[in-house]
């Protein structure tokens, strides 16, 4: 019996391969009774050598000669040939036993080499072949875990300045926090959140200036391929303030100092700044300002009236902080890239005061952080008072305005083409306005009235044009 | 420290309220990542769906989640619903047509 266990540890041959191996050692007992499957033994054993490895899992077939030692060993003798008899009747019966008369087949015919076919992988029960697909949602859940931290970094990166600054904010402003939708003007004390990276801070109702804006520009944290990105070019968060004045709050001056590298992309950017402020930026040396920090100015004197001792001071103290410091009463914006013509409106000016602050920490910022840009804010606040009462000399006054006046002029003078253009399509429009109105009214005689009223018009534009000619050639005589 | 440290700059007679910026004005200022991963993300999950490619879904799947991570809070959640379940759905898609695993490009 140790023998027909082990068979079972074969996958190819059939059970009715094992039952004739039994039936093989019970015959070397009683001839008699085998010697018939004797003959037969041989005819199974290359039958089923010849067919193709069975397409059930291999795993059954130990289950079923399991099954069959069982009834061996239980059932008398007799009964297992039948089945056997039968077994071997019913599969073999298109097989002619006397084809393979005289083959000789070796005893172990399942120790020849074994061809694994390969399974198809989706055919197999186990997970391992799915790894492109746990990748995947392994790469998921990576994000969706970086969104959140990066979220709540933000918001409580944001809640820490919002704290640090408040006390400050509210001495200072009547309105803190507005989202714009309620009805009424009560401070929410919140900032507004814009997106999942930057927070909006609304504050208004103090002298000498309308309102400001306050951006928390902080790094998306949330994104994943933003914080990748970041590996390679590190930036830091920023605030951003911009204070909206009144007319009557700032005189007319343009003036911006800043990091080099901002002074210049500003100069290139910014409407203001590359219409008034035509020179390189200059070094902040006379104000014994570090080298890092540039400056551009309309004039001499707004840089003197506007760096005194205790501008210097705050600039000196936090100049790793500061990116650029704007001051305009002609800011309008960057300037607006046009396809073909240019604007035919000078764009709307705004007297506005642009702060840009960088956060230290290059981007690994703390909440804790955020108290160091509590003296930046003091600084602005102190702009603002400052702005209202710096007032140009006469002569200043008169560059200034002069200075406009130019900027117009040539504005005027790049749109006049456009404009000509413009006016001429206006008068052609109502032309033909007027044209379809007598053409379309239906009493005859309204309409040659209109006609002749029409004509008459005319007559009297070439004349006036006329008139104009004669007049300037008199003049030019 | 204010400048005007006796009197309160405070003016409640001289409230704003806030205008949000109008975006028509900058267009330039805004972002542009949050509709280019949708309009990826439409076109990869599009690509995985008709030419039944695993990776492609895959990918839009990707696209969808980058989308809403940069998105601003103004902006319809109903486009973003949208394109998660466009990338969803071809994914499912994929392999109910063809369980097999994908294989890597190697």
């Amino acid at each position: 019996f140790a023998l027909l266990l082990d068979f079972k540890a074969t996958f190819f041959l059939g059970r009715y391969n094992d039952d004739f191996d039994d039936g093989e050692d019970l015959a070397e007992f009683d001839d008699n009774d085998f010697a018939e499957f004797e003959d037969v033994n041989e005819d199974p054993t290359v039958e089923v050598e010849s067919e193709p490895p069975p397409k059930p899992a291999p795993s059954s077939i130990p289950v079923e000669d399991d099954e069959d030692e069982a009834t061996v060993e239980i059932e008398d003798g007799q009964d297992e040939f039948e089945d056997a008899d039968a077994q071997v009747s019913d599969m073999y019966s298109k097989y002619d036993k006397d084809e393979f008369e005289g083959y000789e087949k070796t005893n172990s015919p399942f120790k020849d080499t074994l061809i694994y076919q390969d399974v198809p992988a989706h055919l197999q029960n186990s997970w391992e072949s799915y790894y492109m697909e746990i990748l995947m949602v392994t790469g998921l859940l990576a994000y969706i875990m970086n969104y959140i931290i990066g979220k709540n970094k933000n918001s409580r990166l944001a809640q820490a300045w919002f704290n640090s600054h408040r006390e400050l904010l509210e001495s200072n402003f009547a309105l803190v926090g507005d989202d714009g939708t309620s009805k009424e003007a009560t401070s929410t004390g919140k900032l507004n959140q814009e997106n999942e990276h930057i927070y909006n801070l609304w504050c208004s109702g103090r002298v000498c200036c309308e309102g400001m804006l306050i951006q928390l520009k902080f790094l998306k944290r949330q994104d994943l391929l933003n914080v990748l990105a970041r590996m390679m070019r590190p930036t830091c968060d920023q605030v951003q303030i911009k204070v909206t004045l009144n007319d009557e709050d700032m005189d007319t001056f343009v003036f911006a100092v800043g990091s080099r590298k901002a002074m210049s992309r500003l100069q290139k950017e910014m409407q203001d700044l590359s219409e008034f402020c035509g020179d390189k930026p200059k070094s902040g040396a006379k104000y014994s300002l570090p080298d890092s920090l540039s400056i551009l100015s309309e004039m001499a004197e707004v840089s003197d009236g506007v760096m005194d001792s205790k501008m210097v001071h705050y600039i000196t103290n936090h100049a790793d902080k500061i990116e650029s410091i704007h001051f305009s009463d002609q800011f309008s914006g960057p300037k607006v890239m046009q396809e073909e013509g240019q604007p035919l409106k000078l764009p709307e000016t705004k007297k506005t005061l642009l702060f840009t602050f960088n956060v230290p920490g290059m981007g690994n910022t703390s909440p804790k952080d955020m108290d160091s840009l509590v003296p930046l804010m003091n600084m602005v606040i102190y702009s603002i008072d400052k702005v209202k009462k710096l007032r140009l000399n006469r002569e200043g006054k008169l560059k200034a305005d002069r200075n406009r006046a130019r900027v117009e002029e040539n504005f005027l003078k790049q749109t006049h083409a456009q404009r000509q253009e413009a006016a001429q399509t206006r008068r052609e429009e109502k032309k033909r306005a007027e044209k379809e109105r007598i053409m379309n009214e239906e009493d005859p005689e309204r309409q040659r009235r209109l006609e002749e009223a029409a004509q008459r018009r005319e007559q009297k534009k070439l004349e006036k044009k006329q008139m104009k000619m004669k007049q300037i050639k008199v003049k030019a005589m | 420290m204010s400048a005007n440290s006796m009197t309160d700059p405070r003016r409640p007679n001289k409230i704003f309220r806030y205008k949000p910026p109008s975006t028509d004005s900058n267009p330039t200022l805004e972002d542009p990542t949050p509709d280019y991963m949708n309009l990826l993300g439409m076109i990869f999950s599009m690509c995985g769906l008709m030419l039944k490619l695993k990776w492609c879904a895959w990918i839009a799947v990707y696209c969808s989640f980058i989308s809403f991570a940069n998105s601003r809070s103004s902006e319809d959640t109903k486009q973003m619903m949208s394109s998660f379940m466009l990338s969803i759905s071809a994914v499912v898609m994929s392999y109910l047509q063809n369980p097999q695993p994908m294989s890597p490009p190697w």
